[in-house]
């Protein structure tokens, strides 16, 4: 009957099916058997007879499965099979309904008995026809259509999730109600231990390839045509050539986007270098996060009494504090030293990458899920540039009238990099830098608070938690660097700025001079012993107060009124990135509420530290500056080399 | 997309057929290949053919196929049913590896077993301890199934 059964819905088996059949056939008797030993009060002909035909229709479902599985491969489907598949898993599904109907009402009107056992093993079979349904339709559909369906991955990953979920539901109920009512179903272990695997396997899936396909669509460029044009283009995974909707990864390698997604709901990595896409993504976030924090750590201070505050601020930092945007470019100028003309286009990166990670932070700051979309910092990094060539224009104009474009301002110093005058103040700047604002390797949990440990503790993820604890303290101590090194950038731009800042009408012969005397502090300063560095400084400071005192002060007057219109500048600019900022504010979430409180906490932890930090580095740049200021007022704006020289 | 791939996988393999090897789909299913290695030369598989079935799954190139040796042979990561221990045939599969790549290091695992992940933990041992017997053995096994 069996095999009547067989040749009726399936015909003639293929030998995989018959493999799979006896494989699984093989695990099915032997927990039969173990429950066997469970109900072995209620051991009768008619029991066993019950455990044949479960049994005999299990065989059925699995061989169903495979058959639908078979679909997808099999180049053509005849009328012949949808109805053999139709009509078989609506009897399946018919019959499981039934025996479930059975097993119910007789564990109602007798008590439990082995009906249960049953009654869950068909619901389980039921899951099983559902899916293959499911299944059976998306192949259907797929079939229907002459393209390729990008869609269908999805929903199967989708309704494998929901069925998981199901049964591990039904196991789980099925476990503690066979614990309450008889004892612990040994024969249910298997079964429920690999349904719950899947599921949790599926839930990862869903959860990872969620991720890495939203930062596909928002972070990786399109390639352009030139790329695909230049190299094999070839998509290495569909092996057909590449002519658009192509998608960059961060390694360089070009692919289909369809194909990429398709890869990425599997794993997330580069096909070809195997580089994990999710793990790369994360840094330039990061970055721009401290960058914020840097830029305004004065309201995080007042802000961080409370822990949760700090959150709601890096949400919604226009909202709480409307003069934090506005008054970071001036901390940033003015924190560093109140400086002339400022650095705009002296030295081109710094201001420039401050201005755009400003912006870049702020739209971060909207977005702090761990994908910030590089179109939006990079269409406000487009809007920065413009109200910063708008402040070099002004800039530039008012204070000289040769230096009116950026690049005019680097000439004066044809032999050296433009930061060159800076350099040599760095050697004698860097020891007390360190001993301010370097961060001690944090080996001590002592910047967290009692909380947060807590939080990071648990049996499972101690461990995990721990080394993510060591990763943001080797990230606090780059962030610690980074805070530094953007030190001496706007400090080598201050000083550039004096040199040219205090370079009035009559260019020529202040320029040459100051040529002159940098290449003399550099020719000095380079080489130069550490002992015998204050003597020539000395030197240079005098020759240069000397000879163009009167001119100095008339410029710094005019610089100030410079500064501070470029500062409502530079206020407009970001006042403009921030409507930017909360348009970009509209680009879906994809909300993974685990995820987001996981990043938002080491966003906060990171921030707690980093703000420790920056309290240190502005107790000691404030310190510096008021030094700073000090020469500006006795109007020896050179003075800043022997000056940060004879700090330590 | 599968289907598609794998055509154009087997006319590659047709253009530039590895060495020591052969595959080609069996009757018309496309899914369906069937494999021959030839044993190489410095090793005790030498003169050994060893055929092999491959199993496309349906989402083929973003899952791996499944390869299996139907010849018997003594080798510490393939066992008696014809498995193999084979990272790129697993979690490491991507889809820019090939049918020609996969066969390429399963020769090389013929000529250098990884006894440290065995699948056959009596092979890896002799393997690991008793080189000459196990180089004997496989001869013997290459003779006795793979001729």
């Amino acid at each position: 009957m069996g095999k009547m059964l067989r040749a009726v819905f399936f015909g003639q088996l293929r030998a995989a099916e018959m493999e799979h059949l006896i494989e699984r056939s093989w695990y099915a008797v032997t927990e039969t058997c173990l429950a066997f030993t469970v109900f072995r009060d209620d051991f009768s002909p008619r029991f066993v007879a019950l455990f044949t035909l479960l049994l005999f229709l299990k065989c059925f479902h699995w061989l169903a499965e495979d058959r639908i599985d078979y679909m997808e491969r099999s180049p053509t489907i005849s009328w012949k099979f949808h109805f053999r598949a139709l009509s078989l898993m609506f009897v399946l599904g018919l019959l499981d309904i039934l025996f479930v109907r059975h097993a119910f009402y007789s564990t109602m009107s007798k008590g439990p008995s082995v009906q249960l056992v049953f009654g869950f093993e068909y619901e389980i079979l039921l899951t099983v026809v559902m899916m293959t349904f499911i299944k059976y339709l998306l192949h259907t559909i797929d079939l229907q259509s002459q393209n390729p369906w990008d869609n269908k991955a999805v929903y199967l990953l989708y309704s494998e999730l929901v069925m998981g979920f199901v049964r591990v539901i039904l196991y789980v109920a099925f476990v503690f109600i066979m614990i309450k009512v008889h004892t612990f179903p040994l024969f249910a272990i298997r079964p429920m231990y690999l349904t719950v695997r899947a599921f949790q396997k599926a839930a990862q899936d869903v959860i990872l390839s969620r991720r890495a396909i939203r930062n596909m669509n928002t972070l990786y460029p399109d390639a352009t045509p030139e790329e695909l044009a230049s190299g094999d283009n070839v998509c290495i995974i569909c092996r057909e050539e590449m002519t658009s909707g192509c998608k960059k990864l961060p390694c360089n390698h070009i692919f289909h986007t369809s194909c990429l997604r398709s890869w990425f709901q599997r794993q997330q990595t580069c096909p070809t270098c195997r580089l994990e896409v999710l793990r790369m993504s994360r840094p330039p976030h990061q970055q721009q996060q401290q960058q914020e924090q840097q830029q305004a750590p004065q309201p995080q201070q007042a802000q961080n009494q409370n822990g949760q505050a700090p959150l709601d601020q890096m949400q919604n930092p226009f909202q709480n504090m409307p003069g934090m945007f506005g008054g970071m470019p001036f901390q940033w100028n003015g924190a560093a030293g109140a400086m002339p003309p400022p650095p705009p286009f002296m030295w081109q990166p710094p201001p420039q990458q401050q201005q755009q990670q400003q912006q870049a932070a702020g739209t971060t700051g909207q977005t702090p899920s761990p994908t910030s979309p590089s179109s939006a910092s990079l269409t406000s990094t487009a809007a920065a540039t413009t109200p910063l060539e708008a402040n070099a224009q002004t800039g530039g104009n008012a204070s000289t009238a040769t230096s009116s474009s950026p690049s005019a301002q680097v000439p004066p110093f044809p032999g050296f990099p433009p930061f060159m005058p800076g350099m040599p103040g760095m050697p004698g700047m860097m020891p007390p830098m360190f001993s301010y604002g370097f961060p001690s390797p944090p080996s001590s949990m002592a910047g967290l608070s009692d909380e947060e440990l807590r939080v990071m503790e648990g049996i499972e993820r101690s461990n995990v938690e721990a080394r993510i604890q060591w990763l943001r303290d080797i990230q606090a101590l780059l962030d610690g660097a980074m805070v530094l090194i953007n030190q001496y950038n706007s400090v080598a731009s201050q000083v550039n700025s004096r040199f040219s800042g205090a370079s009035p009408p009559p260019v020529v012969p202040i320029s040459t001079q100051q040529q002159q005397a940098s290449s003399t502090t550099s020719a000095n300063w380079w080489p130069a012993g550490s002992g015998a560095r204050p003597k020539y400084s000395s030197t240079i400071s005098n020759t240069h107060t000397t000879d163009s005192k009167k001119e100095r002060s008339g410029s710094l007057s005019s610089t100030s009124e410079k500064d501070e219109k470029l500062i409502r500048k530079e206020k407009e600019g970001s006042s403009v990135a921030a409507g930017l900022s909360q348009k970009e504010e509209e680009i879906p979430k994809w909300s993974n509420p685990r995820e987001e409180e996981h990043s938002d906490e080491m966003h906060e932890v990171r921030k707690r530290r980093l703000q420790h930090f920056s309290q240190q580095l502005d107790t000691s740049s404030s310190g510096l500056e008021s030094e700073k200021n000090k020469d500006m007022d006795s109007s020896s704006s050179d003075k800043i080399n022997p000056d940060s020289e004879g700090k330590h | 997309m599968a289907q598609k791939r794998i055509r154009k996988e087997l006319q590659d393999f047709g253009k530039d057929p590895p060495t020591n090897c052969s595959a080609g789909p069996v009757g018309d299913d496309i899914f369906h290949w069937q494999a021959t290695i030839m044993g190489p030369t410095d090793s005790p598989y030498y003169r050994g053919v060893f055929f092999l079935t491959i199993n496309f799954p349906t989402d083929y190139p973003f899952k791996p196929p499944k390869v299996a040796f139907t010849t018997r042979i003594y080798h510490p990561n393939i066992n008696s049913n014809g498995s193999i221990c084979l990272d790129i045939l697993r979690a490491q599969w991507s889809p820019a590896l090939t049918i020609s790549k996969v066969l390429l290091s399963i020769c090389s695992l013929l000529t250098d077993p990884n006894p440290d992940d065995p699948l056959v933990p009596d092979i890896a041992r002799t393997y690991k301890t008793d080189r000459e017997k196990y180089f004997k053995l496989a001869k013997e096994w290459t003779e006795k199934y793979a001729q």
